[in-house]
């Protein structure tokens, strides 16, 4: 069925006409900086007029294989389609990198950035980021990291960061972050227009498109949430199975476990995926200074790879039960790519933690090929009944 | 079906069509009045179709007689005989509480997979973890080890248990276990410790799913590999339990669980429509 909202329509034509204006903006002399994993701010890549777009998709098999050319087949999925990605030069994303910009975060993804140095040629920008985010001295390292990561960039523009386009360009992230929140709610509200899987595609639209822009769609989009959607309210529903999406990430292209909840009926209302929600979360910079960038971005929701903390005092799971009760979700689906290491080593450390606040869990654990479709759909199946039946208890 | 005389004499059929069995129990109200196991046919539709008349006719019935009927297994989804279809999670959750209803745990190992179960006492399942796409673990895996040992499947289980000792296997791995054993067998080692050794490789296996999902009290275990008496002592020696005597072929635990739940599904029906009436 259409989606009756126009801008949704709006978004996906600005994604389709993005590779072809970059082209156009490429001609005319712009550079552009293309970024993987968690923790490259584009607060910086904005204010010296470069243009930042996230890299990285899913969902193909035969980039996977492509990529396993030359990287371990012990890499997550996602890690190695993104080198297939390189290696096949086909995405206009990836040939339109002037210079590729990865942070530490997950290690793998930090080879990654090796890998298409190395083998590919592709200029390289690496980002440390410290193990242990709550030291003096973690975010001492991070801002002297930021630091010089800032001033490759600065070289790689020909342009020095300033005050002014600090500011202009913190604002702008800092809009686009508090927007994507406000339709999260829209998504997860009773009889709402758009689902969850299309607030993922508007999300990930943003990896493409020129954020001024972006930010306009968005706002254009609340607007007509809030002129054609009764209601932003949230309630239990029984009726439904609302089920919320963890763990590794769900990049562009990926549509696999997504398609397989959908189809058995159950409903998406939320995520924490670094692909997804996280990322918007609690980024407060307070002064538009790369080390007041270092320390909100230190400050943010963690990714699973990093740190590893005592339970009282891991951010990751704080938001996590947060988020559950804000959408009113039944149960959480936890899904990990296999190799993904951080997410499947805390999988069951944070299926004890959710069990006990009364949330059902289920780790789906797989990767992109078809050949364990049913498999995964099974297990998806039994936990949508028992979610099911626990709903008729409570109904 | 509207009165509690009509259920307690209704006719309830479950099809579990796996990987390698297809299976089938028919319920005359409560109680089980016919019953099949057929290997499974390549159309799974066919397969489940021939278990279930089978079965019938077992209880001297035919097909119109049948008042529900649930499918589950891998062939669920093109049952196009059945009222329904349910996960065969859900399925050997329920016959494992129809057996035993004091069981809260259940392990699971069929053709194809394996599974850890735990329920409640109605038998609705509470947690479940599964073998990822590998066929370590599993009935395939046995059959596998008994082409190389040259042996029936069947005389595997007590085989392994004239072992002095277990050896460990290195590999999960069925492919690669296939060539550790046949090194071992030319080294000289004894037929029955490696056997032992693979069983309890499985149990292993088994034991981290339910590193996931935990343990209560006694366990059953369903699936045609528990028919093996090998399999079942490496499970209580791993899981450190006792795996309660089954009163029933542990085969066609799925599909007597999908005959209950055609029960419990007709009931909630009639009573749907006493309701509205």
């Amino acid at each position: 069925m259409q989606n009756p909202l126009d801008t949704l329509r709006k978004i996906r034509q600005a994604v389709e006409n993005r590779p072809a204006e970059l082209e156009t903006l490429k001609a005319a002399g712009a550079k552009v900086v293309g970024w993987i994993n968690y923790n490259v701010p584009e607060e910086l890549i904005l204010a010296l007029d470069l243009i930042p777009v996230r890299l990285g998709r899913g969902g193909d098999d035969h980039l996977v294989e492509h990529g396993s050319r030359w990287i371990s087949t012990k890499n997550c999925v996602y890690v190695r389609e993104i080198v297939g990605l390189f290696a096949e030069n086909e995405d206009p994303y990836v040939r339109a990198a002037d210079l590729v910009a990865v942070d530490a975060t997950c290690l793998q993804v930090f080879r990654t950035g090796e890998v298409i140095r190395h083998y590919f040629g592709k200029e390289v920008a690496i980002l440390g980021v410290p193990r242990n985010f709550h030291t003096p001295e973690g975010a001492q390292y991070f801002r002297h990291e930021l630091k010089h990561f800032a001033g490759k960039l600065e070289e790689f523009s020909g342009r020095k960061l300033t005050e002014e386009k600090l500011a202009a360009s913190i604002a702008l992230l800092r809009g686009i972050r508090s927007t994507l929140d406000e339709i999260y709610t829209w998504q997860a509200a009773d009889n709402a227009l758009i689902t969850w899987e299309e607030t993922l595609d508007v999300v990930q639209a943003g990896h493409f498109l020129d954020r001024t822009a972006y930010l306009e769609l968005l706002h254009e989009l609340v607007a007509e949430l809030q002129e054609k959607q009764a209601t932003d309210e949230i309630h239990d529903r029984f009726e439904e199975v609302r089920i919320f999406v963890s763990g590794s990430i769900i990049p562009p292209g990926d549509r696999k476990i997504i398609g397989i909840l959908r189809s058995l009926g159950a409903r998406i209302v939320g995520d924490d995926l670094w692909s997804g929600l996280a990322p918007q979360l609690n980024v407060d910079v307070k002064a538009p200074t790369v080390d007041a960038i270092a320390d909100a971005y230190l400050a943010r929701v963690p990714h699973g790879a990093l740190p590893y903390l005592d339970l009282e005092t891991d951010q990751r799971l704080a938001n996590l039960k947060k988020l559950l009760h804000r959408f009113h979700a039944h149960a959480v689906v936890y899904h990990t790519l296999r190799y993904c290491d951080p997410y499947t080593f805390k999988g069951n450390e944070t299926k004890q933690v959710l069990q006990a606040e009364g949330f059902p869990f289920l780790e789906l654990h797989t990767e992109y090929a078809g050949s364990d479709y049913e498999a995964v759909r099974t297990r998806a199946e039994a936990f949508v009944e028992l979610v099911r039946n626990r709903n008729l208890i409570e109904a | 079906m509207s009165t509690a005389f009509e259920l307690e004499n209704g006719i309830f059929a479950g099809v579990d069509v796996g990987s390698l069995g297809t299976k089938s129990v028919v319920l005359r109200g409560n109680e089980v009045a016919g019953k099949v196991i057929i290997p499974s046919r390549l159309n799974s539709e066919e397969g489940g179709q021939e278990a279930l008349d089978l079965a019938l006719e077992d209880a001297g019935l035919v097909r119109s007689d049948a008042d529900f009927i649930v499918s589950t297994g891998y062939g669920r989804i093109s049952a196009t005989y059945a009222n329904k279809t349910v996960t065969e999670i859900t399925c050997h959750a329920k016959g494992a509480n129809f057996l035993h209803p004091n069981v809260r745990t259940i392990v699971d190992i069929g053709g194809q997979d394996c599974k850890a179960i735990r329920i409640d006492k109605n038998g609705a399942v509470v947690d479940f973890a599964m073998n990822d796409k590998c066929a370590a673990g599993t009935g395939r895996f046995l059959e596998v080890m008994a082409n190389v040992f040259k042996v029936p499947l069947s005389e595997l289980g007590d085989l392994s248990l004239r072992a002095t000792q277990a050896i460990p296997m290195s590999s999960t791995c069925t492919v690669f276990v296939e060539s550790e054993v046949i090194s071992l067998l030319a080294r000289g080692e004894d037929p029955a410790n490696i056997i032992a050794g693979i069983h309890h490789a499985i149990a292993n296996r088994v034991g981290g799913l339910f590193a996931r999902v935990g343990i209560e009290s006694e366990v059953f275990f369903s699936g045609g590999v528990a028919k093996n008496i090998g399999m079942k002592k490496a499970i209580e020696k791993a899981l450190k339990v006792t795996v309660v005597q089954p009163v029933f072929d542990p085969q066609l635990t799925g599909a007597l669980g999908a005959a209950a739940l055609a029960r419990a599904f007709a009931a909630k029906e009639a009573q749907a429509r006493l309701a509205s009436a």
